[in-house]
């Protein structure tokens, strides 16, 4: 059974597809997301697959402020997504509401919503940045990621 | 007494004797539901020992020749007096038109050719025969169980007042009635007295509710199938000149002369009957109209009874035209009214006209079989008979409850019908899949039918491509059916005793006959046509097998059995997972299937099931299949002309 | 253990083993083409057994229901081609699996997943009459509908209906749902209406409908196999050449509308199956 189970993690680890949500970015960070996914890149080179859809992914990786108006729909596909799952949260909006934080509409970094697993810092951060940030994400799904199992 | 005679003889007079006393004893509820359950169960019983007395054959004793051939003129003259009255009644010219030409070919046929009042014939109780009067009587009897409560709420939904339900109940009686004699009798004179009492029967039914619309579809009935009349009247003459007799059988094996067309032009008018009574194209509209009654009418006329008396008639016949051209015209035919009505029934969203379209798409298809008429062909047609009888029969009594439930027929408002009856959803469920799905009966005899249509090109490229439309509009529905929103656990919900008696018994039987289907074919149908054609099928393994392929059927249904099961599982498991709303961009409000929408508002997510009626629409094929119909037709009556 | 259930489970796995492998292979091909490096060779077990190890979200329990009879059949037809029982039946069979598949979407509440589930029905419109008709013309050929006989007969179906061998191709690429076909639901990063069908399909539940699509992509592929005669090459060469062809159209196009599929379904393809049907119905 616990072999199995271990078996399991390493496929987890092997095969996450992401969701990604863009909060309320100035699409700096989604750029450089989207270039993770070209030849340069490749991203698939480790399985990863990027989803419209939080029923089928595995991590949830966001970017931008979080506003009033969307605070809802961020919490809403984070509680779609099937455990186990990681957040990771992309540049300096994501991470603390960034040069928007005291701004009268936004309420904060991503963490304010949902729990957030791996912090990518940067404005925006380069895609070796964000690769990086979501294999440290891995390693936690590997671990059995949030939500238990 | 002899129990073959008594047998019979019930079979024949219970449902007449119940319809009387319908109208006498019928005023009271009580009355009303112990004339109609012990005319149902007498019946039943009477049909299953004449299963065991089978096959036999009973001659009309000498004496008794000359008064039933004045009765049958006195039925037939009443008859005919009846539709005149009605065509004078209503004002339709059409009516009172053919209603005479029928008048007269009688005239000309009592009076000039047969130049005598008696009747000739007997009664023939073979394996098709028997299956039919098992159908009718059966079918038909829990159709009639199932009306009791369903009329009780109809009347008191519309609130009728004097209750017309004696009426109605006689005449679904009599209608069991003329059923049995049309498929027990074989003697042209007598099938033509059944053939039209059936007809009035229908016209009196569908015009029921007698609201406008139920008027003008009954005169829709009346006046088609008094054209099928006329054909039957100038079959009848035609075969008795080629012939010279009326009996079926006689009729069929009489030597004829090289090069005499009669013959031909006789079973092409017969045939024409045939079409008529099965709504094939361009004669559809009838049976479409004919929706607008109370569903048991629905049920008992237009889908598991009297619209078979043209595929059983016609395979009565089918043994007169092997290799002919007539049955090439009558596989195009039936293929074509296969492809067009399964095209049609994609375009609807009403339940009950997918139901009457899917029938006349499966009557086709077994006319299709008979056309090509070989042995295989021929057993496929009469496996689907069987089944399709049952089956169609169950669908449209759940449609009924259901729409007395919901207040509804279309298919849209039985989304999330699962959580409001979950029973009589599931019940419908299981009726399309044992309607689409291997091993159930129907699927075997559609895989029959490919196998025994295979070399005839224009029709296996129509019925394989009917085929893919029929399992497109019935998986529509099924889906429809389990959608959203899902209620918590399973609370069968309240209906009659005698609905879920009828819908019960229709349901397992037909699951239960299609796991006894090999043994059915081997031992029951078979037999039917191994004289003429030689055994097409054996039993090998629980699985039938022929030349050509196999089908292993009771491997396959426990296959089906164990995944089930291992679905059912799966479904219990599900039931205690964690839900979520389904995916709405993230922004569901998580209370059913609902998104925040402007300024905060909850806005209901509402999807339509594609119906295509661009392409699909009545309004777009039916000049087309109509035209494609009536070519056929001059097709079937030129080729013998 | 009987030979015969030893014939089936090694069928099985061996259907599993074509069915992944070709996805697969298919994604590193498709990385190739767009000068990427790819996924692993064996990424779609992968994705599968994490699947199987999420938490089961249920949107309706009927889905799970739906999911698990779509891989049962999915089996089951693949079981009898390899059992080498009738051709019509194991059709009949697969066909239980793509409904239920789409019994399943329909149940959901979502738009998306009906909309999908309505572009598959129209992708089974498209692709049944295809298929049976090519069964048709191998039955002309051959006289039977029997696989053992298909499978034993001598000569290269291939010369005798090369037009019902380039419909089955048409309707592989329909089935593997390959653009320009991928209508419902497509396998790459590229998505649109966030994965069709399989919308609201999750976790365990998405596992096992892409397990029983493994399934139907062997089964289609062994559909092939009986154009050539023998047990050398040849007969493996043919279905691997038709799905290298499907990629590559996949790679080299964009997805069509519903009425194009349908159009060129029911008339490019129909129309040569025709054609083909009458000579075999002549020699």
């Amino acid at each position: 059974m616990r072999a199995l189970r271990r078996f399991i993690d390493r496929m987890r680890a092997k095969s996450p597809w992401l969701l990604h949500f863009d909060c309320g970015s100035c699409n700096g960070c989604d750029i450089e997301i989207l270039a993770c996914l070209t030849p340069l890149y490749d991203v698939e080179r480790f399985g990863i697959v990027h989803l419209g859809n939080p029923l089928h992914a595995d991590l949830l990786l966001t970017s931008g402020t979080v506003n009033p108006r969307n605070r809802k729909v961020l919490a809403n596909l984070y509680a779609q997504m099937p455990a186990p799952k990681v957040v990771v949260a992309v540049g300096a909006c994501g991470l603390s509401g960034g040069v928007f934080r005291d701004a009268y509409n936004v309420v904060g970094g991503i963490d304010r919503v949902i729990p957030v697993d791996v912090y990518v810092p940067g404005c925006p951060p380069r895609p070796e940045a964000i690769i990086d940030g979501v294999v440290l994400g891995l390693q936690k799904l590997a671990g059995g990621g949030r939500g238990g199992r | 007494m002899d129990p073959r005679v008594l047998w019979t003889v019930v079979l024949m007079l219970a449902p007449f004797a119940g319809a009387a006393s319908c109208v006498f004893l019928g005023r009271s509820p009580a009355g009303r539901r112990a004339v109609v359950l012990a005319t149902g169960a007498l019946l039943i019983a009477a049909a299953l020992a004449l299963l065991g007395e089978a096959p036999f054959r009973l001659e009309i004793p000498p004496g008794l020749r000359a008064p039933l051939g004045v009765c049958l003129t006195a039925a037939d003259a009443a008859l005919l007096a009846a539709f005149l009255y009605y065509g004078a009644k209503y004002r339709h010219a059409g009516i009172l038109l053919l209603t005479l030409l029928q008048a007269a070919g009688l005239v000309v046929f009592k009076g000039v050719l047969t130049r005598s009042a008696a009747a000739s014939g007997g009664i023939v109780v073979d394996g098709l025969a028997c299956l039919m009067v098992l159908v009718v009587s059966i079918v038909g009897a829990l159709i009639c169980f199932q009306a009791l409560p369903y009329m009780d709420n109809h009347e008191r939904h519309y609130g009728v007042s004097p209750s017309r339900q004696p009426r109605f109940f006689g005449v679904m009686l009599l209608f069991l009635g003329a059923m049995n004699g049309f498929v027990l009798f074989h003697d042209l004179s007598f099938l033509y007295a059944f053939f039209e009492l059936t007809t009035l029967c229908s016209f009196l039914l569908i015009g029921h509710d007698r609201t406008h619309v139920a008027v003008r579809n009954a005169l829709r009935a009346l006046w088609m199938n008094s054209l099928g009349g006329v054909a039957f009247v100038l079959g009848m003459i035609e075969a008795f000149r080629s012939s010279g007799t009326l009996d079926l059988a006689g009729a069929l094996a009489a030597p004829r002369l090289e090069g005499d067309a009669t013959y031909f032009v006789a079973l092409a008018l017969l045939g024409i009957a045939c079409l008529v009574k099965s709504a094939q194209f361009p004669f559809q509209g009838w049976l479409l109209g004919a929706m607008v009654a109370p569903t048991p009418v629905s049920a008992l006329l237009h889908s598991s009874t009297m619209v078979k008396i043209g595929v059983y008639f016609l395979l009565r016949l089918a043994p007169g035209f092997p290799g002919s051209f007539l049955g090439q015209a009558l596989a195009l035919a039936g293929s074509f009214g296969f492809l067009a009505a399964a095209g049609l029934a994609v375009g609807q969203s009403n339940g009950k006209k997918v139901l009457a379209y899917s029938t006349i798409s499966n009557l086709g298809l077994m006319f299709a079989c008979i056309g090509v008429n070989t042995g295989s062909a021929l057993l496929a047609a009469t496996l689907l008979l069987a089944f399709h009888a049952v089956l169609k029969a169950m669908l449209f009594l759940s449609v009924g409850a259901i729409e007395q439930h919901i207040e509804s027929r279309d298919i849209e408002d039985m989304r999330g019908l699962y959580t409001a009856m979950p029973l009589t959803a599931l019940i419908t469920l299981a009726g399309v899949v044992m309607m689409i799905f291997p091993p159930f009966g129907v699927l075997l005899g559609k895989w029959m039918a490919i196998e025994a249509v295979a070399r005839h090109l224009p029709a296996v490229v129509m019925i394989a491509l009917g085929s893919a439309l029929t399992v497109l509009y019935w998986a529509r529905w099924a889906g429809t059916l389990l959608s959203d929103p899902l209620g918590g656990r399973f609370h069968a919900e309240r209906q009659p005793v005698l609905t879920w008696l009828a819908l019960g018994s229709l349901g397992l039987g037909g699951a239960a006959l299609s796991v006894a289907a090999p043994w059915i074919v081997e031992r029951g149908l078979a037999p039917i046509w191994h004289p003429a054609y030689g055994t097409a099928y054996a039993v090998v393994a629980g699985g039938l097998e022929s030349a050509t392929g196999s089908f292993a059927v009771l491997p396959l249904s426990l296959a089906a059995a164990c995944g089930l099961a291992l679905s059912a599982f799966a479904l219990h498991r599900a039931f205690r997972a964690r839900r979520v709303p389904p995916y709405l961009s993230g922004l569901q409000t998580g209370e059913g299937a609902s998104f925040r929408g402007p300024l905060q508002q909850a806005v209901r997510v509402a999807a339509r099931n594609y119906y295509l009626d661009r392409i699909f629409g009545e309004d777009r094929l039916n000049p087309w299949v109509n035209l494609g119909g009536a070519i056929l037709l001059t097709l079937i009556l030129g080729g013998v002309l | 253990m009987s030979f015969g259930a030893l014939h089936g489970l090694g069928g099985l796995a061996g259907g599993l083993l074509v069915g992944f492998l070709a996805a697969g292979l298919d994604r590193i091909l498709t990385a190739r083409l767009q000068s990427r490096i790819g996924p692993p060779l064996l990424q779609p077990v992968y994705d599968v057994v994490k699947l199987l190890g999420k938490e089961a979200l249920i949107v309706n329990a009927w889905q799970a229901f739906c999911a698990c009879t779509t891989l049962l059949t999915a089996a089951l037809a693949w079981l009898l081609f390899v059992l080498q029982s009738d051709l019509l039946l194991v059709f009949f069979v697969q066909a239980v699996g793509a409904v239920f598949l789409v019994v399943g979407a329909l149940a959901s509440g979502s738009p998306y997943s009906h909309i999908g589930a309505h572009r598959e029905l129209l992708q089974m419109l498209a692709y049944e009459p295809l298929l049976v008709l090519v069964f048709i013309g191998m039955y002309l050929e051959t006289g039977s509908f029997r696989l053992e006989v298909l499978f034993a007969w001598p000569r290269p179906l291939l010369w005798r209906m090369p037009f019902l061998f380039l419909v089955l191709a048409f309707a592989l690429g329909i089935k593997m749902r390959k653009s320009p076909f991928d209508l419902s639901a497509c396998h790459h990063a590229h998505q649109e209406l966030v994965r069709g069908v399989l919308t609201d399909y999750s976790g365990p539940l998405l596992a096992l409908t892409e397990i029983a699509h493994a399934f139907e992509v062997a089964l289609m592929l062994g559909f092939f196999t009986l154009f050539w005669p023998g047990w050398g090459v040849g007969r493996f060469l043919l279905p691997v050449a038709v799905w290298a062809f499907v990629i590559g159209v996949d790679n080299a196009t964009a997805r069509s509308n519903w009425r194009w599929m349908l159009g060129t379904a029911w008339g490019l393809g129909l129309g040569l199956a025709i054609v083909n049907l009458v000579w075999i119905g002549q020699g």
